[in-house]
């Protein structure tokens, strides 16, 4: 530490764990995993601190996100100025394809803290812009990601073969991450090219000594008991999950579920982990197993937006579902739901339209039944916990006038919550409660403010339900005329059973909204505009009871020019969503006297922990509310036991590992030369000495699969070029286009791999599509479409994958296509395709398809993505889309464009189509 | 196990029947064939699906047993036909070397090959063959639904994991795709079941540029 006393550097780690990190990382390489929430981003930007100050160095964060991005630059900057280091140059960030080559070298030259995305990142140093000998060091964020064939690490693989004097530093604040497969842990440090491991869980000595000495915070846990309603709706979704549980079980008797029950169902990672099961065997799935899957997903999503959403949106969200899992064809039941059936089903959507308003609606009945619909009259239940926050603002209140305490916080209140719509919600809820208080003064009703929002909400539902119904209705009227078009053999197919069925799962809940079959739509809407006016009624009734509706919706901007006033601290109340490590900012900025958890979070209990104990004169007391004995309290018990459990495994493996930490002191370029030569025996080395190593040239949107990083580990050359024509050239004859699964299904249904192939063609002998399946995954097709439905329905329904496999290589008989099961074996048949054949030149591969007079503009290459949606909308073709895309910056531009502006450069059929995409109002046409 | 007779030619000339060789007498594949005629013929293939298609029968378990037959085989076609199938039935587990072996030899000998994990999905593979042996290659040209809430639904999903209840969700608040384009983040993360992720995704797709 000779260098930090030429240049004292200030480092704002108050805690001694922390500082004990500090030198410890400081001093040596090593993989630090700590416990959610003990300021694992202050220990990195300080270790990158120290070394700024230090200066002249070129040091590069791998996995950094945005937000991260931008608390590690701000952190910088304010201790540059802090301990005066002339030599601090800050963080710059290299994250898009935009930053041109020219400024990424200046950049490089210049040195610095980098903050690079990976994908550019391996570009740069596979094509020799950042030679990786410049580099002081690394600091890899989110370790957890890091796998064998992750970009990360073929990233570091780069780094350490051509660099063994750079430093190299790993964090992680996931240890959850690192309990799967075999020796997790051993398997990560060999990613990582890394010997030791720090392990901080929170029940760590150090950290206990720290957190819990003299200046704790104060925790005051409030339960709130859910209404009835809430609780019926919630076993009712249990008892859908269960269902389906068994469902699946039932279905799959061939895998491992002795973990898959109701209370494994509740746990964060559970879709994952059916998911993980299921897809070694996904193509052979019945196609119900495959929607139960995701209507699991489904349920999962409902239990936690029961306890969040306030009941009109959680109604909303409910027919949004609905809407959303009603068949395409009506005719046939394969994209059914199966618990939408279940008489729980019906208890969901029953008791959810029950909490927002009241009264039978006859579902079968007469339009302007007048007896059927007097009965309605809105409900409106509030959640529990507007209530409780109410009364502990109350008593905050109370609190602060009789037992005033003089110290350094501000005196605000801090209301955190999971995520920016409950803020949203929250933000409404206290700014109508502020409202109502003021106009009644004194004697204030809790419940008004609530039933109030509610009721505006309820008034926008209807509006809104209303055009959904509309929607829905146009919809359905679309996919009925193409039906009809389709011809006889749709009407010829028995109608089954669902129209009926659904009627009844229906039920009276959420009856308009759902109303998909036209013969009930119009009812819908008339029933709808009954219960608007009702509703309307019954607003101004209120109104008139003494508080003026205008009161209520008054801007409170209005007065803004009357006068202005700078607001105190302790008079703010300040919402905020919980955000990872950024919290801690947050805390450090506001310091609150008062934070209300509104939902429970285990790390940011820890944050306040180390907040509280940072500070020896600043007080904080905490409230933390959740609802007993609900799914939200089970899972916050469920991820605080499962960290624990991870670091207990974690602390066991690093405790027996002791032979793989002496493996992994072999130089990683030694053993990586080990494993490749292996097969070629003695002769392969002399030859690849002699003779040029085998080079392939890769395009750089490659770079996003692992096979590059693969063909790298098999001892080719692997050089990064932005091609027109193909993915991967292996020979100058031999052009690859790369697709998985997904991206052949994708690209045979928009043509894009028709005109791929035909490019290819034109300019390479052996074109060659390589159809690689996922290595977790089975290695077949999707069972192709029924045959048993009889001879004609099988060639007339719309071409499943393999015939259109066919009509690929009808069309292209010289394209050659390889299978292969797994990257890895894909980097196999490259070598071998490769051998005694010459190697490309990647000059060559690059003007490949570039056409003369193109100039640089045209030929860089697109995004894939919103080229993606481009296709997707009508009137849009191969032809026009060069144009298009050259013409216009993005779909935001095109879709405010006017019609004669897009027909002046598409034409006018295509135009018009266009135009008509963007502008057709769903809900009133 | 029972073998299907020929069956006799409906009408018609014979190029509208799937030529069989009789060496593939006793394949379990030709009682898979049943939505096309076929017939036994003298040939050098073991199937001949058109005019200038062709295609050879390869059990990798066979393979493996006899690897030099296939090479034979492909000697015997002398260079005939444009599209050479090698259709290939993967009925072992261990399938990786024979694969890595036939691509090279793909390269080679002119040969396309087509995998087949069971019976049935080979005999529907001859039978898809013979089917397209003259259609247009309309279906793989690019989509053709015009239906307007598919495309909807297709164009709205496109960004990753932007399911169809979102899409629904967020065209049936805004109600035209061009408000919703339009809509700042903050409006669009008020619809149920849009996080922070998927509004950043989603805006992220509609600005950014296309070059």
């Amino acid at each position: 530490m000779a260098e930090e006393e030429h240049h004292p550097v200030k480092l704002s780690l108050p805690l001694e764990f922390q500082q004990d990190i500090f030198q410890e990382i400081r001093a040596e390489d090593e993989l630090l995993i700590i416990a959610k929430g003990l300021g694992l981003l202050r220990i990195v930007t300080n270790l990158l601190h120290s070394y700024d100050a230090a200066g002249n160095n070129l040091i590069i964060i791998v996995g950094a996100n945005d937000r991260e991005n931008g608390w590690i630059g701000e952190f910088l900057a304010e201790h540059a100025t802090i301990s005066k280091a002339p030599k601090a140059r800050g963080l710059s960030l290299v994250n898009t394809q935009m930053a041109s080559l020219v400024s990424r070298q200046k950049l490089y030259a210049h040195g610095g803290i980098l903050s690079i995305t990976s994908q550019i990142l391996i570009v740069d140093l596979l094509s020799g812009v950042l030679p990786p000998g410049n580099v002081t060091g690394m600091v890899v964020l989110h370790a957890e990601r890091v796998s064998a064939t992750s970009i990360e690490s073929f990233v570091l693989r780069e780094y350490r073969q051509h660099n063994k004097v750079g430093f190299l530093k790993a964090f992680s604040d996931s240890p959850e991450s690192f309990t799967y497969g075999f020796s997790p842990l051993a398997t990560m440090m060999r990613n990582l090219f890394l010997q030791k491991t720090l392990l901080y869980p929170r029940f760590q000595l150090d950290v206990i000594k720290s957190l819990e000495g003299q200046k704790k915070a104060e925790v005051i846990e409030l339960e709130v008991p859910m209404t009835e309603s809430m609780a019926t709706i919630q076993a009712a979704i249990l008892e859908c999950v269960e269902a389906s549980v068994s469902d699946l079980k039932k279905g799959n008797t061939g895998l491992d579920m002795s973990d898959w029950n109701l209370d494994n169902a509740l746990q964060g990672n559970f879709d994952q982990r059916v998911m993980r099961q299921l897809n070694p065997v996904w193509h052979r799935l019945h196609p119900r197993t495959k929607q139960v899957a995701a209507d699991l997903r489904t349920l999962r999503s409902m239990l936690s937006y029961l306890v969040t959403f306030d009941p009109v949106q959680f109604l909303k969200y409910l027919d949004t579902v609905l809407a959303a899992s009603q068949p395409k064809n009506p005719n046939s039941k394969a994209n059914q739901s199966p618990w939408l059936f279940l008489d729980a089903a019906t208890t969901i959507f029953e008791t959810a339209k029950q909490r927002v308003y009241a009264g039978k609606m006859v579902d079968n009945g007469p339009p302007l039944n007048k007896a059927a619909t007097e009965a309605i009259r809105p409900t409106l239940e509030e959640l529990p916990k507007w209530v409780v926050l109410s009364e502990v603002l109350d008593e905050i209140e109370r609190d602060v006038y009789f037992n005033p305490v003089v110290d350094d916080s501000s005196g605000s209140i801090m209301i955190m919550c999971s995520n920016h719509e409950t803020c949203a919600q929250l933000k409404e809820y206290l700014k109508r409660r502020q409202l109502v208080e003021d106009a009644e003064d004194e004697e204030s009703e809790p419940h008004f403010a609530a039933s109030f929002m509610l009721k505006d909400k309820l008034r926008s539902y209807i509006y809104w339900k209303r055009a959904f119904a509309k929607m829905n209705d146009s919809l359905k009227a679309d996919v009925a005329q193409s039906m009809e078009s389709k011809g006889e053999a749709q009407r010829d197919a028995p109608r089954r059973g669902p129209p009926n069925k659904r009627r009844r799962v229906r039920g009276g809940a959420a009856s308009a909204s759902t109303a998909s079959r036209i013969e009930t739509s119009r009812t819908a809407g008339d029933k709808e505009a009954h219960l608007a006016s009702l509703l309307e009624n019954e607003v101004q009734a209120v109104g008139a009871d003494g508080l003026p509706e205008e009161e209520v919706v008054v801007d409170p901007l209005s007065d803004k020019d009357t006068y202005f006033e700078l607001l105190e601290m302790q008079d703010l109340i300040i919402v905020h969503p919980y955000d990872g490590d950024i919290d801690e900012h947050a805390i450090e900025e506001v310091r609150p006297r008062y934070v209300i958890m509104y939902e429970p979070e285990a790390a940011f209990i820890r944050r306040v922990e180390v907040y509280r104990s940072s500070h020896t004169d600043r007080n904080i007391r905490v409230y933390f509310m959740y609802y007993k004995d609900s799914v939200e309290e089970q899972m916050y018990l469920a991820s605080v036991r499962r960290e624990k459990d991870a670091f207990t495994k974690l602390i066991r493996e690093r405790g027996n590992m002791a032979i793989t930490i002496d493996n992994a002191k072999l130089d990683p370029e030694e053993a990586f030369l080990r494993t490749i030569n292996t097969r070629i025996a003695g002769g392969g080395r002399v030859a690849a000495a002699t003779a040029e190593r085998p080079r392939v040239v890769v395009d750089t949107r490659e770079f996003r699969s692992s096979l590059p990083s693969l063909v790298n580990a098999r001892g080719m050359d692997v050089v990064p070029c932005m091609l027109t024509v193909g993915d991967y050239v292996l020979t100058p004859d031999i052009c690859v286009e790369r697709k998985s699964i997904s991206d052949l299904i994708g690209s045979l249904n928009n043509g894009r791999l028709f005109n791929q192939a035909e490019t290819m063609l034109e300019h390479y002998k052996f074109p060659m599509l390589l159809i690689e399946f996922d290595q977790t995954r089975s290695f077949t097709l999707d069972p192709f479409t029924d045959l048993s439905a009889g001879p004609q329905s099988a060639l007339s329904s719309a071409p499943d994958l393999q015939s259109k496999i066919v009509l690929l290589t009808l069309a292209f008989p010289r394209m050659r296509i390889i299978w292969s099961s797994s990257p890895y074996q894909t980097a196999e048949i490259f070598e071998e395709l490769k051998k005694l054949n010459d190697e490309p030149d990647p000059r060559k591969a690059v003007n490949m398809g570039i056409q003369e007079g193109d100039d640089a503009e045209t030929v860089r290459p697109f995004n894939q993505l919103p080229i993606d949606m481009l296709r997707e909308i009508p009137g849009i073709n191969e032809k026009n889309i060069t144009r298009l895309s050259l013409d216009i910056t993005n779909i935001h531009e095109l879709a405010n464009y006017e019609e004669d502006d897009i027909c002046a450069m598409v034409g006018r059929e295509a135009g018009r189509q266009i135009y008509r995409f963007f502008n057709r109002n769903i809900g009133r046409d | 196990v029972q073998q299907p007779k020929p069956q006799p030619l409906a009408n018609g000339p014979s190029t509208a029947s799937i030529l069989v060789s009789t060496r593939q007498k006793g394949n379990p594949i030709l009682n898979h064939i049943r939505n096309m005629p076929w017939e036994y013929a003298d040939i050098p293939a073991d199937y001949v699906l058109g005019a200038t298609t062709c295609a050879l029968f390869l059990s990798l378990k066979y393979h493996k047993l006899h690897p030099e037959y296939v090479y034979g085989r492909i000697r015997a076609l002398q260079g005939k036909y444009n599209l050479r199938i090698l259709l290939t039935m993967v009925d072992v587990e261990a399938h990786e070397e024979c694969l890595k072996e036939l691509s090279k030899t793909s390269l080679i000998n002119n040969v396309t090959i087509i995998l087949a994990w069971s019976a049935p999905e080979a005999g529907r593979y001859l039978e898809l063959y013979k089917t397209y042996e003259n259609a247009a290659f309309t279906s793989i040209k690019g989509h053709q639904s015009t239906n307007f809430s598919d495309r909807l639904v297709e164009f709205v999903t496109v960004p990753r994991s932007v399911n169809k209840t979102d899409a629904l969700g967020l065209v049936s608040n805004f109600g035209t795709i061009r408000t919703a384009i339009n809509a700042q983040p903050e409006e669009i993360s008020l619809i149920a079941g849009w996080g922070e992720k998927k509004v950043q995704r989603w805006c992220g797709a509609v600005r950014e540029p296309f070059r």
